[in-house]
């Protein structure tokens, strides 16, 4: 009996009221936020609550000799000080593919120094201020040994061939030898950081052998999962609670070392603990985006098409983990090319192993591609928009697989026609006003759709009411709002009486919140779950016969605005509320989830903690990504070689838009992120000791309100049911992939000099 | 080493006196989110660099992570949650900050509120530029700069009226 309509809608980016998928209602988390009362995780209070502080290396390599805990064991107020020595062993936990662990103890406190800033030693205390004083005093002595400080040091080497990031077609070395024009040069992006405002942190409490975990989280089931693991606790027994997030950015989506420390201790003392790292330490605690050097060679013909795209790579990782920066991600689907060749190495130094930041991979691969074809551009003398377009790859050209949507010639044309593209002087160094050169760049930019599996609860209260659980996250990207405005408009009530509950481990599954999968993999599970609740709820109106629409003998009802009536308005109209009253149920309750049908437990506890998935974005007949185009304008005083941005135009291809008012607010967000990466962000190495020397938010510069012009979005998308099953694709990552070639290129257009290396500082250009 | 000591401070906040025994190297900051359970007011650097921390003492704003709370004894302090009128009424700032979507992660947000109804205070939002300049000092890594100026200057039109 299929007793209401599951058909998907579809609208454009804006179709509908507020109140529906599509309208532009308000964050409705916004008045917790606006007001204070948005509770983040380390702010629970708790009868009993110790704090803990981390000590930290001071050596980037070697070992550490001996641990004085003397002074520090007698401070005021310690109640305890763990070290390598006396922390208890932990199991080792699986990786974020689920690989089953080697069976050997894991210290989450290194006696092995393999990078400045490692966890050596940890202070409890009764209070903040006695654990800060106290770790003070932790005296550690190390026998130092040499360490390979960045890419840059000499003892680095070529590092590791990645073989799986090989990408061949075609002849590409034979191709770029015979092309009648041939570019080939070397970009670079340094060491960047997330600093998200929330620094890293938690409270830990033990009842029993039951470990629950506020802790900012991107991924509740996968940590809760690595906590299981390293306790040797049934996952159940694991709850983790992040109801809000004060930023990610790629960051927060895997328990780290400090979050065993925080649980070991916690265990030990039988109190609650808090640990939070402090803002230098969150430059050492987790990685950050590492170093990438990629060499890029464009073998073209004298009208600017691509003949051959070679492409070596190289990113950092850390001695004894393993991160690879995917950085032909985007070289290998911008354009069309009928040869090409992309291989990369990891090189291993003295750092902690780096970690995803907004759009790993295709953020700096853009940045090599993007500044290569508009150096082609100015070689060949076409408008760099015009080469865009002239190498616009009609398929994927990797995958060779139709394009899902792909809306980028529509972005190049609505974001040239609102910056007023055609109104640019060709030649560098041509467009002035006073003594500020002004230039005028363009870049695309792109990010797979990434899909998974999500599980929802919807529930209908008593009172009509509706509530929505679900153990995703909202730090920022609005998934509080969307979700309401998917399950309103799917069960026909007011967003308003739509609660949306998130950040617990106990509710319905999610995976990681990352990639930008949420959104698409949510509203699909909650549109789902909602679509069962309503056939629930009219399938009680229908056939119980206290309902008033029993006698109407109807096969169907409608439901709006959280009334219920028949489709002919011939019988009667009652609220929810009436209605469940009339029938005497207290609640409906639907669950619903994305999964294949005949999946096992197993698959599921798979699916939810790891991210291993079988649905890569070239799965079946097409290739889903995301597009854009950005249009930037920068102003370079001559004498002095300062850049600002002055106006940035940006159309984007997300498909369908849940809520443009917030997908926005996230595209702003990535391209502001993208400027900091232009002009701004670098983790800088002392060479000497393999130090981060600018762990600090005044010495790592982050883009302030005074850095940034208006930004005017374009939405041109349209939905794409091969994405998600309400036609959006991703929107979080996208936006900041092509900023920075984007700033480049602009660049060489006010002052005629090709800067390679990011950021794009002063002394670059004088 | 010396034993702990405490002094005892009153502190008006939100036109409510609170007394503590507190040691003399609290900030403002801690003791807030730490002893009374104010924890809008946010902490993202402790040391003076992100302005998530920005509190009013007697109007005018200051960073509660560089102010020890034995310093503003007597003073009058007004962090978010006093920025409510007594009927639930949201302050013009606050409201233009939802309308506008000013904020993503919503970690920055007390801050930047506090900081924009002062800046409209100080008489420095006469212009986007001059709002920029002055609401400088709370960054926002989510990036919701323009929106933030929007709502500054929304607000502070309001204000005047």
């Amino acid at each position: 009996m299929t007793i209401h309509d599951l058909r998907t809608r579809h609208g454009d980016a804006s179709d509908g009221s507020a109140d529906q998928v599509g309208g532009r209602l308000s964050r409705v988390d916004g008045p917790a936020k606006i007001t204070g009362a948005a509770k983040y995780a380390v702010e629970q209070q708790l009868e009993g609550l110790a704090h803990a502080v981390l000590v930290e290396s001071t050596v980037a390599a070697g070992k550490v000799r001996a641990i004085d805990t003397a002074a520090a064991e007698g401070a005021p107020g310690v109640l305890l000080v763990l070290t390598p020595d006396t922390i208890p062993p932990l199991k080792t936990a699986s990786d974020w593919f689920g690989t089953p662990p080697p069976d050997v103890p894991y210290c989450p406190l290194a006696r092995d120094i393999a990078f400045s800033g490692q966890h050596v030693a940890a202070v409890v205390a009764e209070s903040f201020e006695q654990a800060v004083a106290a770790a003070a005093l932790v005296k550690v002595s190390y026998d130092e040994a040499p360490a390979v400080a960045d890419l840059s040091d000499p003892k680095a080497g070529d590092g590791i061939p990645i073989d799986m990031m090989t990408k061949e077609w075609g002849e590409a070395e034979a191709a770029f030898a015979s092309a009648p024009v041939r570019i080939c040069a070397a970009y670079n992006t340094p060491r960047e950081y997330q600093a998200p405002m929330e620094p890293h942190g938690l409270i830990a409490a033990w009842q029993g052998d039951r470990l629950t975990v506020w802790e900012p989280s991107q991924w509740l089931d996968g940590m809760a999962r690595t906590y299981a693991e390293w306790f040797a606790i049934p996952f159940e027994n694991v709850r983790l609670v992040s109801p809000y997030i004060g930023g990610g950015f790629g960051s927060k989506a895997l328990a780290l070392s400090h979050g065993a420390v925080a649980a070991s201790a916690a265990k030990m003392l039988g109190r609650p603990v808090r640990l939070v790292m402090s803002r230098p330490q969150t430059f050492t605690g987790y990685g950050g985006r590492a170093a990438t050097r990629q060499t890029v060679t464009l073998g073209a013909d004298r009208d600017g098409k691509i003949q051959s795209i070679v492409h070596r790579g190289v990113n950092e990782t850390s001695m004894g983990g393993m991160w690879v920066e995917p950085l032909g991600s985007v070289t290998s689907v911008m354009y069309a090319t009928p040869n090409f060749s992309s291989k990369q190495n990891v090189v291993r130094v003295n750092s902690v192993v780096p970690g995803a930041m907004r759009a790993p991979g295709e953020n700096p691969s853009a940045f090599g591609i993007e500044s290569a074809i508009d150096e082609l551009a100015y070689v060949v003398g076409i408008d760099p928009l015009e080469i865009r377009l002239r190498n616009y790859a009609e398929q994927d050209p990797h995958a060779r697989k139709a394009w899902s949507t792909r809306q980028l010639r529509e972005a190049f044309a609505a974001g040239a026609e609102a910056f007023g593209w055609a109104r640019r002087s060709p030649a560098p160094r041509s467009m002035r006003d006073g003594n500020q050169l002004i230039g005028w760049g363009v870049a695309a930019g792109t990010y797979p759709v990434r899909r998974a599996y999500g599980e929802a609860l919807v529930r209908i209260l008593a009172d009509g009411t509706v509530e929505v659980e679900s153990s995703s996250i909202d730090m920022g990207q609005g998934t509080y709002t969307i979700l309401a405005q998917t399950a309103a408009e799917t069960l026909g009530v007011p967003a308003d009486n739509v609660v949306v509950k998130l950040g617990d481990s106990r509710f319905a599954r999610a995976g990681v919140t990352g990639g930008s999968r949420l959104a698409g993999i949510m509203t699909g599970a909650v549109h789902k779950a909602a679509g069962a609740a309503l056939d629930q709820l009219v399938g009680l109106a229908i056939s119980d016969p206290r309902s008033p629409f029993h006698a109407l003998q109807a096969n169907t009802l409608v439901v709006a605005g959280g009334r219920v009536s028949s489709p002919r308005g011939d019988g009667p109209e009652v609220s929810i509320a009436e209605l469940l009253a009339s029938v005497g149920a207290d609640q409906i309750e639907a669950k619903g989830d994305t999964m294949p049908a005949n999946s096992t437990a197993e698959d599921r506890y798979k699916a939810y903690t790891t991210i291993a998935t079988p649905l890569t974005h070239t799965d079946g007949d097409y290739s889903r990504h995301s597009w854009c185009a950005h249009f930037i304008e920068v102003r370079v005083d001559e004498d002095f070689g300062t850049v600002r941005v002055s106006r940035v135009v940006s159309a984007l291809d997300s498909g369908r838009l849940y809520n443009p008012k917030l997908a926005e607010s996230q595209w702003k967000g990535g391209i502001i992120m993208g400027i900091g990466q232009a002009l701004l962000e670098e983790g800088i190495v002392d060479r000497r000791h393999g130090r981060i020397v600018n762990n600090n938010l005044a010495d790592y510069l982050v883009p302030t309100n005074a850095d940034i012009p208006d930004i005017q979005t374009i939405s041109v998308g349209i939905p794409d049911p091969h994405s998600s099953a309400l036609g959006g694709k991703g929107v979080g990552e996208l936006a900041i992939v092509g900023v920075a070639p984007a700033v480049a290129n602009a660049v060489f257009h006010a002052t005629g000099k090709r800067v390679r290396d990011l950021p794009i500082t002063l002394e670059k250009l004088i | 080493m010396t034993s702990p000591t405490t002094i005892p401070i009153h502190l008006t906040i939100n036109g409510h006196d609170h007394s503590l025994e507190v040691e003399p190297r609290v900030t403002l900051l801690d003791a807030l989110r730490d002893r009374l359970d104010l924890t809008g007011t946010k902490k993202g650097c402790d040391q003076g660099q992100c302005g998530a921390c920005t509190v009013h003492v007697d109007g005018e704003r200051v960073l509660a992570c560089l102010t020890l709370a034995a310093q503003v004894e007597g003073r009058s302090i007004t962090t978010i949650e006093g920025l409510v009128e007594a009927d639930g009424t949201l302050h013009a700032v606050q409201a233009a900050f939802l309308e506008q979507d000013a904020f993503q992660c919503g970690y920055c947000t007390p801050g930047q509120i506090m900081s924009a109804v002062a800046c409209i205070r100080e008489g420095h939002a006469g212009s986007d530029e001059e709002i920029r300049e002055y609401m400088a000092g709370n960054l926002c890594r989510c990036g919701a700069y323009p929106h933030i100026v929007a709502a500054v200057r929304q607000a502070a039109l309001e204000v005047q009226s």
